[in-house]
């Protein structure tokens, strides 16, 4: 949760940097494909189970100077047991394991709650827009008291009184996304339906479903593709928001937000490796998607 | 202009009217069980139902909304003002209210006087000099604070100012637990205590704000950074610019123009903002253990109490229409065209 989900409705567009080659597209692809590939194949790399604990309480993360000889150590294989590369928390979960592991957690919340809201936002923004009549203005003003609503709060509410689970998470995050998508497709079908290939198909004696489908839809899909990517790293951040004030996924489940606020009481008394690891993955993550979206939509209003 | 805020506020009723039906069903049909939250482990059957019945929640559904909205003969309702009375601590919703959201105000507002005041410069900065090695850094700044989980942040700081150095003062609360408040007045603890004449507690209480104020400004400074900046440098790219420029007028002055006409698109993000924010700190007052709406939110919901969480949506969304209200006259102020 951020300061920028109220801005994620207010499709502006950018100021471009005249810059030939879009490095940030790059990092933010980077980052991207890292977290992906750990949602994929992230509990196969993690040298400790991250749901079950270890003897080691509160173990601090080697220092720096270690670090060479412990690697050098894994890959010849000659270590009695793997090393807590980030240490481990109060109840002695390696936090390594647990940071690798967790986007399955967090990315499929933020994916598929997206994709959800994606597809229904799509096609009731392309019915609002091309069909305007009572039913496509009654169900805006729908959207529009969605979209008034105090965003985490009521994600938080959705969620502890439907149950802390990763469905109920998702299907809130995709109630609370809907209006979005709506609001985004609907301006650009508007825009689309005006122009000449519209009015070519329609003399081709299409029907009027068939044009807004199989014509308007694929021209109308690119913002609302373009905002998904900020939009997943926004989810990302809520997810983790949910967790830490207790409203999310239950413990032990490997989740970013969840290791945060499991580490925050202890970050008081100085032992900073529990919260600051998890965090530095979730700041680096959604920076990554953000940046991501941005490349993606500049590089779409320079064409 | 008056048919315009007219218009406007009955928009406003309509929708808030709307948005209290619509959580009062969603919370009823989603599947908690208040009764038994309050009736705790393993209650007889004669237990269960009564509190049932206290609440109300053996009525019909349509009952209970009559009831809530004051429309049956129980008692007032939320239509003569009153939200109803707390099934956790059984004193009335809106005087809980009223103590816990003057809090979060006085930590957005002063959030956002500052993150103001710290970001138009720095997207100054970046407008004007497009292209420039400062001005991908703005950008890149915008972007990164304006994605960032806050309630980190506020821990990050806590850890470097409280426990390294010792600068800040322990993140548990408003004021020091040794220190008695001041006599509540406007509720804002900054005010209140210079009312009262206790200088003392008023740094106290600046003491506690200035982390999670910082974290705030920290988050704030990213979407206006980044809004400051389109908006400068396309009021930049504007006729006058050149004109003003070509007359010969010193660089300052310029841009003294341009920032005028950036910022009436701004406006409405900030107002936005501000209302995000509202519900928004709640990870913020968390922690930093500050007794804010947020925190009553957090309370209410995870105690299944629904008098308060329906008190708290609808609280929380009135301020905000209200805030976008007071933008739009501001921008048309600004921007007289926008009420033609």
């Amino acid at each position: 949760m951020s300061a920028t989900d109220a801005m994620a409705p207010v499709y502006q567009e950018d100021v471009p940097l005249p810059r030939r080659r879009d490095w940030l597209l790059w990092v933010g692809a980077g980052v991207v494909a890292t977290v992906v590939v750990l949602a994929l194949i992230g509990p196969w790399l993690a040298p400790y189970d991250p749901t079950s604990t270890t003897p080691d309480v509160s173990v601090p993360p080697p220092a720096l100077a270690e670090i060479p000889g412990l690697l050098s150590g894994v890959l010849r294989g000659n270590l009695a047991e793997a090393p807590h590369w980030m240490g481990t928390d109060a109840s002695g979960f390696d936090i390594f394991s647990r940071i690798i592991v967790a986007p399955r957690t967090d990315l499929s919340i933020a994916l598929v709650s997206n994709i959800l809201s994606l597809v229904l936002g799509v096609l009731l923004g392309l019915l609002a827009g091309y069909f305007r009549n009572l039913a496509t203005e009654a169900m805006m003003r729908v959207s529009d008291v969605v979209q008034s609503f105090p965003a985490f709060i009521s994600a938080m509410i959705l969620v502890a009184l439907a149950g802390r689970s990763l469905g109920n998470i998702i299907i809130a995050l995709a109630l609370l996304y809907t209006p979005i998508y709506i609001r985004l497709t609907r301006a650009e079908v508007m825009a689309q339906k005006v122009r000449g290939f519209v009015e070519a198909a329609r003399a081709m004696g299409n029907s009027e479903l068939t044009i807004a489908l199989r014509h308007v839809l694929p021209n109308a899909l690119t913002p609302a593709l373009i905002q998904s990517s900020v939009t997943i790293g926004f989810a990302i951040l809520l997810t983790a928001g949910l967790s830490y004030v207790g409203a999310g996924v239950r413990p032990p489940t490997p989740e970013w937000g969840l290791m945060i606020a499991n580490g925050a009481n202890q970050l008081i008394l100085g032992e900073w490796w529990s919260s600051v690891f998890p965090g530095i993955a979730i700041s680096l993550t959604v920076f990554g998607f953000a940046v991501l979206g941005n490349a993606l939509e500049r590089r779409y209003e320079r064409d | 202009m008056g048919r315009y805020i007219v218009k406007r506020v009955a928009v406003g009723l309509v929708q808030l009217i709307g948005l209290t039906v619509a959580v009062f069903f969603l919370i009823r049909l989603l599947p908690a069980d208040p009764a038994s939250r309050l009736v705790g482990m393993n209650p007889s059957r004669e237990a269960y139902e009564q509190a049932r019945h206290q609440l109300g929640l053996d009525q019909p559904l349509l009952t209970q909304l009559g009831a809530y909205l004051g429309l049956s003969s129980s008692g007032p309702g939320l239509l003569e003002g009153d939200f109803g009375t707390s099934w956790v601590t059984s004193s009335p919703v809106g005087s809980e209210i009223a103590t816990y959201l003057p809090v979060t105000l006085e930590l957005v507002t002063i959030s956002f006087l500052i993150a103001f005041l710290v970001s138009v410069p720095i997207g100054m900065v970046g407008a004007l000099n497009p292209g420039g090695r400062s001005d991908k850094a703005v950008f890149v700044y915008g972007l990164f604070a304006g994605s960032q989980p806050e309630f980190w942040w506020g821990l990050l700081f806590v850890y470097v100012f409280f426990f390294a150095l010792g600068w800040a003062p322990a993140p548990l609360g408003s004021l020091s637990p040794m220190t008695s408040p001041p006599p509540s007045v406007t509720g804002f603890l900054t005010i209140d205590s210079l009312l009262a004449g206790q200088p003392d507690v008023f740094v106290e209480a600046l003491q506690h704000l200035v982390l999670p104020v910082a974290t705030l400004v920290f988050v704030l400074s990213g979407p206006i950074v980044k809004m400051v900046r389109q908006n400068m440098a396309r009021a930049l790219r504007a006729d006058f610019v050149l004109y003003a420029n070509c007359a010969g007028l010193p660089p300052a002055r310029v841009a003294r123009y341009a920032l005028r006409a950036a910022m009436a698109p701004s406006m409405t993000l900030i107002g936005i903002l501000y209302g995000f924010m509202l519900g928004g700190a709640v990870l913020v007052e968390n922690v930093f253990s500050l007794p804010g709406i947020g925190q009553y939110a957090v309370r209410a919901v995870l105690a299944y109490d629904y008098p308060a969480i329906q008190g708290v949506v609808l609280v929380i969304t009135a301020l905000s229409l209200v805030v976008y209200l007071g933008i739009d006259l501001i921008h048309a102020a600004i921007d007289p065209r926008i009420v033609h």
